[in-house]
């Protein structure tokens, strides 16, 4: 049995070697024999419990991986199931957010405003009923479009499906705040179809070409863990958005600039920002990996790679913004509806560090709007500033995962008018990272889905919360076993502060009736306390692990 | 422990809090009310709520035990008056009460993979009950108790695998006074207990020595008064009471019809659907007149409806109570003598399985859910066949009989068990109508058949030449005949013209029984030849294993 499986996956390697050749990796040959050692080591602990020494070496270098979903990953390897795991995972993903699904959404039943849920039904009927160039200046004062042109896009094509189904859900002005149980559903597979078009097929192809040269229980075992990540099926399934979307959009940017598809990769990065502007979160790093690339060129290849990303980028916004594009008042209309700086600094309780240091200093009262946003705009460009710079040094592709990561939660932390569920934009690439860097991605998705608790306990979706993420710390414990001591006592700390908090406030609702928001400030401030350490910890990564040999994989390629 | 089993488990099932819950929610809920409000003296006669209590005396305990809890929890859930109450709070208390009474399946499966042997291969029975679409649906969705139930059923195999034939039978019977659907089986457990415990020398057929001789009469008495004692501890109090005859009227409701709502796939649902082809044919065509066959009118509009009634066919003769009991006797007769012959473990669980079949393929009035009987019997008979077969890679495994005596797992068994097991859980569908739920319970139970096929495939012992891994690429239905494979893939077309297509047509109300009478006829023609597949295997195989043995 385990011969048999080794000469394949020895065939399998060769030709992912051969590979290696034209485009991948600098240091194949220590990934080879990493992956090769994982092998022999993963066939022989199914037969006998001790793996030989020289397996155990190796194991300390590349993370060891020894969870339910990688032992259900080996299991299908074994009965070469390995065409049929990607649909199981698939339908494994669907049939938990189809769960979550058939909970309550932002602003069920709740008039006369209802919430996201009304919003994006309400721009399907907009943009449905309504000329394209009166999409962002329709001044009805009910959840005016403030998403970029491609959300608006979108919005048109799932209102024409609807309207075909059933011509109530979206009836000119006689819609607002419709809620059926049909309707309900309809939206809901939307938001379903889209992601396992967009999402899924990222995350896929992410795997395939992160962990390229790596066994195939690894990558499927990082496809379970990223599907499964709680804090994105809590808000698009259950909330009611459509995140997945812009960041499976981002994914296949990432996807591309990993297969050297630079200009693709902008195509993809532009569309996502023309989905949600969130995903300008991700642009310093973008920017800096894609200059410091071309700056490797020389200066005529340098020029000639900035000329075409530079007309990719325009082209591309240019194109979705096309049909706002006659007069100067038309543009400023969009752009004053997509960021609307007046709505203040922050919204409820959100775990960044103005409403953390709000607690003690009162920042609204003592300063004007104008001035918050350019303090805090500045502070923003200081914490990506240092990663950004070291991105454009040194443009690996690893770096950029970890740029993306330092650039979003600079962001998140930093920058004006923040929604606690921004906070799943840094969590994307740091769950990418789930097999790379095991134990620090499955605490911070963990702090992450309890810093968006109180948004979902106020629309009843506490029982999937605490399932998921519990479900979600249970998948991940594994990844602690070889982890410092220091970041097991760090996880087990998270994890009863969790547990502490939501126990508390099931037995005393209201413990200080000076303190309504006792539980949610309590809550944002330890999230906050957490996601600085994470952007201390994730900064001081890109700067180490980039020339670490041996730190995961290196898809890094040296042009001659 | 199966750790990672049970967590899974439990995640998934209050994932699945807010889908659909059938009218039986309320009928528990009121159960509840009732055996915590009431005195006994009222629980078989109260009725306010159309949903009397109608399972045996020790469930209604059972939901007196949880209302104890329930009272705590919400003290409108136990008001009797309180009809239809279903407020989260106690959607999430029932939903739990039927996970945590789950955890006796649990129990009684991590006690079989024990006494089965063979564990890392056997596992993938626990996951495959545990996980079962079956159960999932019908306890965790519609909403009912059987996941404990059979926990119960699976306690007593495991003991009757052990030999510890007085606690299983005394288990079998407190099962009977949980639920009486498991009379179903109940002639198997007799015969075998009867056999085994109250005669000698139990594993070889006694043909030479008198049977007179042979007769334990110490364990006979000892059987008969355990079961006596089980028996009055659940029914005494209603003896005294004088309410014998009001519980076993409300226990046997006659009056309902040869079929339920829709039909389940079995015998019944082929005739009925025999019939109504025949009515059109007698109706639109002229072969009425050549074979002489007249209407009748009246049924026309009964079964297609679908609606629980009295059953009227319309051409076919009319189907009573004593001709399903007599059916369904006849089929349970062969495998009751074979039991009685031979007493083993194997040919119990086997007549087990073919008595289960047997009643819900010719009962009166079986519920589509009754299918779980079969393919959780099923599952213990696999998992006795799979602790019977060699290690995987031990290169033993040509031997087709290990030591044990018992026969090894072959592809045929594998095949009737998923095809049954498909066939039943796709019967299950039709209980939830709601267009929500049709994601949901198509995924469940296509993920469990891939991968629960995938398991049992792993477990067939190879031919000793190849043993370990076949390099040619496997599939999963490559047992599959081509028949076989051609229902299985012909479920998605049907099922996608049931769940969509249908619709789309002709509109929520119109020919409103076709897809259901689609769902039906299909499922029974997986049903009846899986119980063929099986009983082939049954009868056949192991006499001419025996033969050779003798020899």
């Amino acid at each position: 049995m385990a011969t048999t499986t080794h000469r394949a996956k020895g065939a399998k390697l060769k030709g992912s070697k051969s590979k290696d050749n034209t485009s991948l990796g600098t240091n194949h040959a220590s990934t080879f024999q990493s992956s090769k050692t994982v092998t022999s080591s993963t066939t022989t602990t199914t037969r006998t419990s001790t793996p030989p020494p020289q397996a155990q070496a190796s194991l300390t270098k590349t993370p060891k991986l020894n969870s339910a979903v990688y032992r259900y990953a080996t299991w299908l390897e074994e009965n070469q199931l390995k065409k049929t795991g990607a649909w199981i995972a698939v339908g494994i993903a669907v049939l938990v957010r189809w769960a979550v699904s058939l909970g309550p959404y932002s602003g069920f039943a709740t008039p006369p405003r209802f919430g996201d849920y009304e919003a994006q039904r309400h721009w399907m009927e907009l943009t449905l009923h309504r000329p394209i160039r009166e999409w962002y200046s329709d001044n009805s004062k009910w959840w005016d479009l403030d998403y970029p042109p491609l959300t608006a896009y979108v919005s048109w094509i799932c209102g024409y499906v609807g309207n075909m189904i059933n011509t109530d859900w979206f009836a000119w002005k006689e819609s607002r705040g419709f809620e059926s149980e049909d309707a309900k559903l309809y939206m809901r597979a939307t938001v379903l179809v889209l992601e396992i078009l967009i999402y899924f097929s990222a995350v896929l192809v992410f795997t395939q070409r992160w962990f390229a040269n790596k066994a195939w229980t690894r990558k499927h075992t990082a496809l379970l863990l990223i599907l499964l990540q709680p804090g994105l099926i809590l808000i698009d399934n259950g909330h009611f958005q459509y995140n997945t979307v812009m960041l499976g959009l981002v994914l296949w940017a990432i996807n591309s600039y990993l297969d050297d598809q630079d200009v693709l990769g902008s195509i993809f990065f532009c569309l996502a920002l023309g989905f949600k502007q969130m995903a300008l979160y991700f642009s310093p790093a973008v920017f800096g990996y894609l200059l410091g690339k071309s700056l490797k060129q020389g200066f005529f290849g340098c020029i000639w790679k900035l000329i075409k990303l530079g007309v990719t980028v325009i082209a591309t916004l240019g194109l979705l913004f096309s049909p706002w594009l006659q007069s100067q008042e038309e543009i400023l209309q969009v752009a004053h509806r997509i960021f609307p700086v007046f709505r203040g600094l922050y919204q409820d309780k959100v775990a960044n560090i103005w409403c953390a240091v709000n607690v003690v200093i009162k920042l609204r009262e003592m300063f004007d709007v104008q001035e918050l946003v350019r303090f805090s705009t500045l502070a923003t460009l200081l914490s990506f500033l240092p990663s950004v710079l070291y991105l454009i040094a040194k443009p690996t592709k690893r770096g950029l995962i970890y740029g993306l990561i330092n650039s979003s939660l600079s962001f998140f932390l930093l920058s004006f008018q923040v929604h606690e569920k921004s906070i799943l934009i840094p969590a994307l690439p740091i769950t990418l990272l789930i097999l790379d860097e095991p134990a620090i991605a499955s605490l911070f998705v963990t702090l992450a889905t309890f810093s968006m608790f109180p948004l979902l306990r106020q629309e009843e979706l506490t029982m999937p919360y605490y399932v998921l993420l519990a479900f979600w710390a249970w998948m991940t414990s594994s990844s602690f076993s070889s982890a410092p001591k220091f970041l097991q006592f760090v996880a087990v700390i998270n994890l009863l502060f969790i547990a502490a908090v939501h126990i508390a406030e099931i037995a005393v609702p209201t413990p200080l009736p000076r303190y309504p928001d006792l539980y949610p400030v309590l809550n944002a401030l330890w999230s906050a306390a957490g996601f600085v350490l994470f952007w201390l910890y994730f900064n001081y990564r890109q700067f180490a692990t980039v020339h670490a040999p041996n730190m995961g994989l290196r898809v890094t390629k040296k042009r001659e | 422990m199966q750790t990672s089993l049970l967590v899974i488990s439990t995640a998934l099932k209050v994932l699945l809090f807010p889908t659909y819950h059938s009218t039986d929610f309320e009928v528990h809920r009121n159960w509840l009310a009732i055996t915590h409000s009431l005195p006994i003296s009222q629980w078989y006669l109260e009725k306010t709520s159309e949903w009397t209590l109608d399972y045996p005396p020790f469930f209604a305990w059972f939901e007196k035990f949880l209302a104890m809890f329930a009272a705590q929890v919400d003290p409108k859930i136990v008001q009797v008056d309180n009809l239809g109450y279903d407020t989260l709070a106690t959607i999430y208390f029932q939903r739990i009460t039927v996970i945590v009474s789950e955890l006796v399946l649990y129990w009684a499966l991590q006690r079989m993979l024990t006494v089965m042997g063979n564990r890392p291969l056997q596992k993938i029975i626990n996951w495959s009950l545990i996980l079962n679409p079956g159960l999932l649906m019908v306890d965790n969705m519609h909403f009912q108790y059987n996941g404990f139930l059979y926990g119960i059923l699976v306690h007593s195999l495991v003991d009757a695998k052990q030999g510890k034939l007085l606690r299983s039978g005394i288990l079998f019977a407190a099962l009977l006074n949980f639920k009486h659907i498991y009379l179903y089986i109940a002639p198997s457990y007799f015969a075998f207990l009867l056999r085994a415990y109250c005669f000698e020398n139990s594993e070889n057929s006694i043909r030479s020595r008198s049977w007179i001789s042979a007769f334990r009469p110490f364990n006979f008495l000892k059987l008969g008064f355990s079961v006596i004692v089980v028996f009055a501890a659940s029914l005494g109090p209603f003896v005294a009471l004088n309410q014998l005859p009001q519980l076993a009227g409300r226990l046997f409701p006659f009056k309902r019809g040869l079929t339920h709502s829709y039909w389940a796939a079995n015998f019944w649902a082929l005739y009925s659907f025999a019939d109504r082809i025949m009515i059109v044919l007698v109706s639109k065509t002229p072969l009425g007149q050549y074979l002489n066959l007249s209407l009748d009118t009246a049924a026309l509009s009964a079964t297609t409806r679908g609606l629980v009634g009295d059953t009227a066919f319309g051409v076919l003769p009319t189907i009573t109570a004593q001709h399903t009991l007599l059916l369904t006797v006849l089929l349970q007769i062969p495998s009751l003598i074979s039991v009685f012959r031979k007493p083993s473990f194997d040919r119990f669980i086997g007549s087990v399985v073919l008595s289960a079949f047997a009643s819900f393929l010719a009962g009166w009035h079986v519920h589509e859910k009754a299918i779980l009987l079969v393919t959780v019997t099923m599952s213990v008979a696999l998992a006795n066949q799979i602790g019977a077969s060699p290690n995987m890679g031990s290169g033993a495994g040509a031997l087709a009989e290990s030591k044990s005596g018992s026969t090894v797992l072959t592809p045929r068994d594998v095949r009737s068990f998923m095809i049954v097991s498909l066939a039943g859980y796709i019967g299950l569908w039709p209980l939830f109508f709601t267009r929500q739920e049709t994601l949901t319970k198509v995924l469940i139970t296509v993920i469990w058949f891939v991968v629960v096929g995938t398991g049992l495939d792993q477990c067939i012992p190879k031919p000793a030449k190849d043993s370990g891994f076949s390099a040619s690429g496997r599939s999963l239905l490559r047992h599959f005949t081509t028949l076989e494979r051609l229902y299985v893939f012909g479920c998605v077309p049907v099922q996608l013209y049931v769940n969509l297509i249908h619709e789309l047509l002709f509109g929520q109300e119109q020919l409103a029984f076709l897809p259901l009478m689609l769902t039906s006829v299909y499922a029974a023609v997986g049903v009846v030849y899986g119980w063929l597949l099986y009983s082939a295997t049954y009868f056949s195989p192991s006499k001419a294993l025996e033969k050779k043995k003798t020899r």
